[in-house]
Order: C-alpha cells, then structure tokens, then sequence
C-alpha cells in the first residue's frame, strides 16, 4: 500500500507477508536502532490485516523486552505500539492474554513523561473493554495514588480519570476502599472542563454502590455538583446530573438535594428545548438523567409537592419523539402523582 | 631437523649448492654474534640488500662455470692476449731519431695554427626568463568534422503533456486519497465505536439508576410496610393484653368478693384472728400455770412414788420371792 520511498527515521519494510515477520526479526536482534524499526511497526499497524499477522503471529511478547529498555524513546514507542493494537479487539484480547500488564504497570513511575501518558492512552485503551477493566481493577489503588499525587499534566489527568470511570463501572469498590469520593470532589473544581467531564463521569461511577452514594452525601460533593449543573460544558452538565441522580436514591441524598434547591436547577436543564436533530441527540443523556433525578427526588414527600406544581413541564416532556425519554417522561409523572 | 641447504662438491671439481627454498631471514647491518641469535626473524623482502633490483633485462647472469667452458674461456684469453700482443709489435713506427737529432712536430699547412692547450673558452651566461605560470591550455577544440544537421521538435509533435501526465496524477493522487481515507475511515470508526459505547453506557446508567431508585422504592415499601405490620402487630398485641388484663379484672373481682368474708371466716376459724391479750394468756401464762401445776403434781407423784418404794421395800425384805413378785406386780 504505501510507497517503497522510506521516510527518514524509519527502517526499510519488506514487501507483503514479510513485513511484519521482518521487522520483529530486527527488534528480536536488537540491530543497531530499534526506534526505526518502532517507527515502521507503528506505520504498519494501522492496516488491521499486519495487525491481525502480528497478533496471530505471537509477536506481542517481544514488545515486553523493548519495554523495559534503557532509551526512553524505545519505550514511548514501544507504547504507541501498544495503543494502536488496542483500537481493535484482536489487539485487545491479545494484549490481556499476554504479560503486558505488569510492566506496563511499572511503567506507570517511568522517568519520561512522554512514555507515562503514552502508557496511559494504553491503559485507557484497555479499559474500554469490560474485560480489560476487569483486568486493571487491582491496578486502581495505583492510579488513585498518581491521581492524588497531582503532578500530572491535564492530558494525563483527563486519561487517568477516564480510565478509572470505566474501571469503576465495573466494580467500584477498590476505587471507593482508596478514598475515591474526597478525591473527585477535589478534582470537580478544576480549571478544565475535560477533566469536570472525566471527574464527574468518575464521580457518577462510584455513586453506584450504596456506599458511594452515602459517601457523596457525607462529603459535601453535592454542593460542588449544583455548580457544575450550570456549567458550560455539556457534557460536564450531563454527568454531573448523572451524579445528581445516583445519588437522589438514597432518603440521605434526597432531603440534602432538596435542601439545596437543586430541582430548579434540574427543570431548567429539562425546560430548554433546541431545535436542530444533532443538538437533541447530544443531550439526551442529559434529559434522562435530569428526569431520573426527579423521579427519585418526587419520592420525598416536598418533593413530590413542588414537582406537581410543574407537571405541565413533565408533559410536554411525553411528547417528545425519543422512546427512553418518552418512559422516563411517564415514569416521572406516575411518580409525582402517586398517593400512599 | 633436515637442512634446508645441501652443498657438495662436483666430482669435476665445481661447487654445487642447492637449498630448498626458505623465507629470507632479516640481516642487521652489523652481524650479532650468532650463539645470541635465537630466533630467526623473517623480515620483509623488499628491504633486503641482497634481492636483485630494478629491470633485469639486460643483466649479466652468473653463468654456471662448466669445466671445459672455464678451461676455454682461459685460452680464447689468452689467445687475444697473445694477438694483441702481436699487432703491438708488428704495427709500424717511426724509426728512432739519429743521435744529436729529435724528432718534432711540425705543422705543414699553409696557415699555422697554435697548437695550444688552452682552449681559447668564452663564458657565455644565459639565464631563462623568470617562470611564468603556465597558461591555461587552451581549450581543445577539435576541429569541426562532419555533417551539420539541425531539427526542432515543435509542440505537439513528442507527447502531450496533458494526457501523459493524467495517469501518474491518478495514480499518485489516488494513493494519497486512498491512504488518507483509509486513516480517515480508522478515525471514524472509532470515533462511532465510542459513540456507541458513550450511548450504550447513557442508557445503562439510566436504566440503572431506575431499577436502583425501584429497589430502593421497594426497600422502603417493604420497610415501611413491615414497620406499619409491626405496629400493627403491637397494637393487637396491646389490645389483646388490655381485653386479658380486664378479663382478669373482672374475674378477679368476683372472685375475691366471695373470697374475702370466706377468707375471714377460715381465719378465725384457724384462730388467726386472735386477742393479744387472750393469745398471751395462752401462750405465756398458761403453759406456766400448767407447767407449775405439773410440777407440783410431779413433786407429790415423786413424793408418793418414793413413799411407795419405802413401803414395799419394808414389806418385801422378810420374804423375798413373795416381795419380787409383789413388787413386780406392784411396779
């Protein structure tokens, strides 16, 4: 597919089926300068048939000994690697079934940074896989020390958080044993709106488990969350309502959210209505879980009293076109006007 | 160790020499002695004195003297010697000048000359111009040969340029569309996986943040319901106590008011109800009074008892076997 040109910094590639073999042949006996080599592989690898040869082909267990090389140029490429394998899901699964993990989870204190993000964007590639978070969960204690370490860059920061919402997803308690909740809300107050999004995704996470949802209670994030209701970012709104309606479960959640006055918040989110298809698509997630946090919040009695005055709102709310919202827009409803 | 030289005489007399052939040993300029000589060192052939130098064309070889080429070689010497020697003597001489008479030279030409040793010599002295740089050489041009012939390519005539070019633009920009597509299409697809995934995960949330808010609208349900069963339950309980407890009441009271005269009634008919006075009478003074009186009576019975005894012992000593029997009847 490409040209027999070779760009500078990049080592010769043979033609067809020996491509890959060839260039692992080279890494294997370390000839001179393995970052040209790298720097082909990663080429290579874009095409997802010499990433399926390198997969069958059992190569992925000689990357192990470049990880742990002494030039950190080596090791950054050697990561780049690695995340390209795992934007498929043979790479994936071939990154698991290997002995990858451990140093990758070395790695995680290596001297360079540009090797530490680029094995988090491995890392985070992983995670996205249900398995691969299940395989990373004895890594979170870890990540929750980088995270409360503070020394990373924003890049890093939005990566590390991603990472461990996704790991959370699947079982949020190491992340809660390491004092997950304090953590967030700091991190829910900073400068960056990508790392609200990914701290408030995180956030939304661990409030799954009933201890995560007493712990959002106990630690004042509540009030944190009323602010980032009004955010610029949509998506920093999106999950902060998610939290919102995670945590509204729980009778503790409940009265702290109606103390705060968060169902104003909550109807003007619901109350604004655009136009244009994409923009309805993109906030979707935010009326559901909007309308949730109502349905749960209409359970307590005040609640229920202050959200009857507003049921002209919910309806016009069953008229939309989306079939989730449509449920969760009868849902609310069926709830405000239970009688016990 | 076999020698490596082999020399011997010739039975004719010549000297024969032959060795085999060996590296040639370096020789310092001034010769050690040889009992230091341990080692022989080969040293390089091209700085050794003894190999033959140079073009070696034209040079004499050492023929190999052949005994009979010696011994002729020796007469044709001397035979040339000894012709030489001849002519020496049969070449004509001037005779010997007469006594008082010399021979001289005289030159009988018409001009004389000066037959001089000088040589009459000028010293001429020329001297080159001072060196010039060199000039360029020229350039060589060699002479013009051949045939002109001339011809023009007009446009049009090689190729067009436009519909040549049209099928390496194709490929070279169909490539690099191809390869950017492709990339494109890479980014794309992740970018809808994750789109995927984002949306997929909305709904998970949502749907478990119903069934989470369900269950815990359950939990309270059920506890609330519990708590209510179980009020309920006590009430009951309560109530159930209180209809017992009036029960018992109304039960007790019946029985007790039937109880109380009969109560009193038995008690005084067990003497519980007693005079103090009377109960002290009984008790205290009356027993005293008996016991006195029964001490009394004890004192005459004793008394009596003793005056009995006197008599029998009075009446039995005369006759033995009657008093036995009678005191035997007696006691």
């Amino acid at each position: 597919m490409a040209g027999s040109v070779t760009l500078p910094g990049r080592a010769a590639v043979a033609f067809g089926r020996w491509s890959v073999p060839l260039l692992f042949g080279q890494l294997d006996r370390k000839e001179g300068c393995l970052v040209p080599v790298l720097a082909s592989l990663c080429d290579l690898i874009h095409d997802p048939e010499k990433l399926y040869q390198t997969v069958t082909g059992g190569f992925v267990e000689q990357l192990k000994v470049c990880l742990e090389d002494e030039d950190p140029a080596v090791r950054r490429k050697t990561c780049e690697l690695l995340q390209l394998l795992t934007g498929h899901s043979t790479g994936r699964q071939a990154l698991l079934s290997s002995s990858l993990l451990p140093p990758l989870s070395e790695m995680l204190d290596d001297s360079s940074s540009s090797c530490r993000r680029n094995v988090h964007l491995v890392l985070n590639g992983i995670a996205q896989l249900p398995a691969g978070a299940h395989a990373l969960l004895p890594l979170v204690p870890k990540l929750m020390l980088k995270l409360s370490q503070e020394e990373e860059e924003e890049e890093v920061e939005v990566l590390l958080l991603s990472t461990l919402s996704c790991c959370s997803r699947v079982d949020a308690l190491p992340a809660l044993a390491s004092d997950g909740v304090p953590l967030l809300g700091r991190k829910l107050s900073h400068s960056s709106p990508s790392v609200r999004r990914e701290a408030a995704a995180a956030m939304m996470a661990l409030s799954v488990p009933v201890d995560g949802k007493q712990q959002v209670c106990e630690e004042q994030i509540l009030p944190v969350l009323v602010d980032l209701l009004q955010d610029d970012d949509l998506e920093v709104r999106t999950n902060a309502a998610g939290v919102v309606m995670n945590a509204a479960i729980i009778t503790a959640g409940k009265s702290l959210s109606l103390e705060l006055n968060v169902l104003p918040v909550l109807l003007d989110l619901l109350s604004e209505r655009p136009e244009e298809e994409e923009e309805r698509r993109r906030r979707k997630a935010l009326v559901l879980y909007c309308l949730r946090a109502l349905t749960s919040l209409a359970e307590a009695p005040k609640g229920r009293r202050l959200l009857r005055e507003q049921l002209p709102l919910l309806e016009r709310r069953t008229e939309d076109r989306d079939q989730d919202i449509l449920r969760a827009a009868q849902t609310a409803i069926r709830v405000v006007t239970w009688t016990p | 160790m076999a020698l490596a030289s082999h020399s011997h005489r010739d039975p004719g007399g010549t000297y024969t020499f032959s060795s085999r052939p060996r590296a040639v040993e370096s020789r310092s300029k001034y010769r050690e002695p040889p009992a230091e000589q341990t080692q022989r060192q080969y040293g390089n052939i091209m700085y050794d004195r003894r190999v033959v130098r140079g073009n070696t064309y034209a040079q004499h070889i050492l023929p190999t003297p052949d005994l009979a080429e010696v011994q002729r070689q020796q007469a044709v010497r001397k035979r040339i010697l000894a012709r030489r020697r001849a002519a020496e003597q049969l070449r004509l001489r001037t005779p010997e000048p007469l006594q008082g008479r010399r021979h001289t030279d005289v030159q009988t030409d018409l001009f004389l000359e000066e037959l001089s040793e000088v040589i009459e010599a000028t010293d001429t002295e020329c001297q080159t111009d001072e060196f010039l740089d060199r000039p360029a050489t020229p350039l060589f041009i060699p002479a013009k040969t051949g045939k002109d012939a001339e011809t023009q390519i007009e446009e049009g005539e090689l190729f067009n340029f436009d519909t040549e070019v049209q099928p390496i633009l194709e490929v070279l920009v169909g490539k690099t569309v191809e390869q950017s597509l492709l990339e494109v299409m890479e980014e794309e697809e992740l970018a809808c996986l994750r789109a995927q995934q984002r949306a997929f995960e909305e709904l998970r949330n949502n749907e478990l943040a119903e069934v989470q808010r369900l269950q815990e609208q359950e939990r309270r349900r059920r506890e609330e319901k519990e708590r209510r069963i179980a009020q309920q339950k006590e009430v009951l309980k309560k109530e159930r106590e209180t209809a017992e407890k009036v029960a018992a009441l109304v039960y007790t009271q019946q029985y007790l008011s039937s109880l109380l005269p009969a109560v009193f009634g038995s008690l005084r008919d067990h003497g519980y109800f007693y005079d103090p006075v009377e109960k002290d009478i009984e008790t205290n003074f009356l027993p005293w009074l008996v016991a006195e009186a029964h001490a009394n009576l004890e004192k005459r019975h004793a008394s009596r008892e003793l005056l009995d005894n006197r008599y029998e012992l009075l009446f039995t000593q005369p006759s033995n076997q009657k008093t036995t029997s009678l005191s035997h009847n007696s006691i």
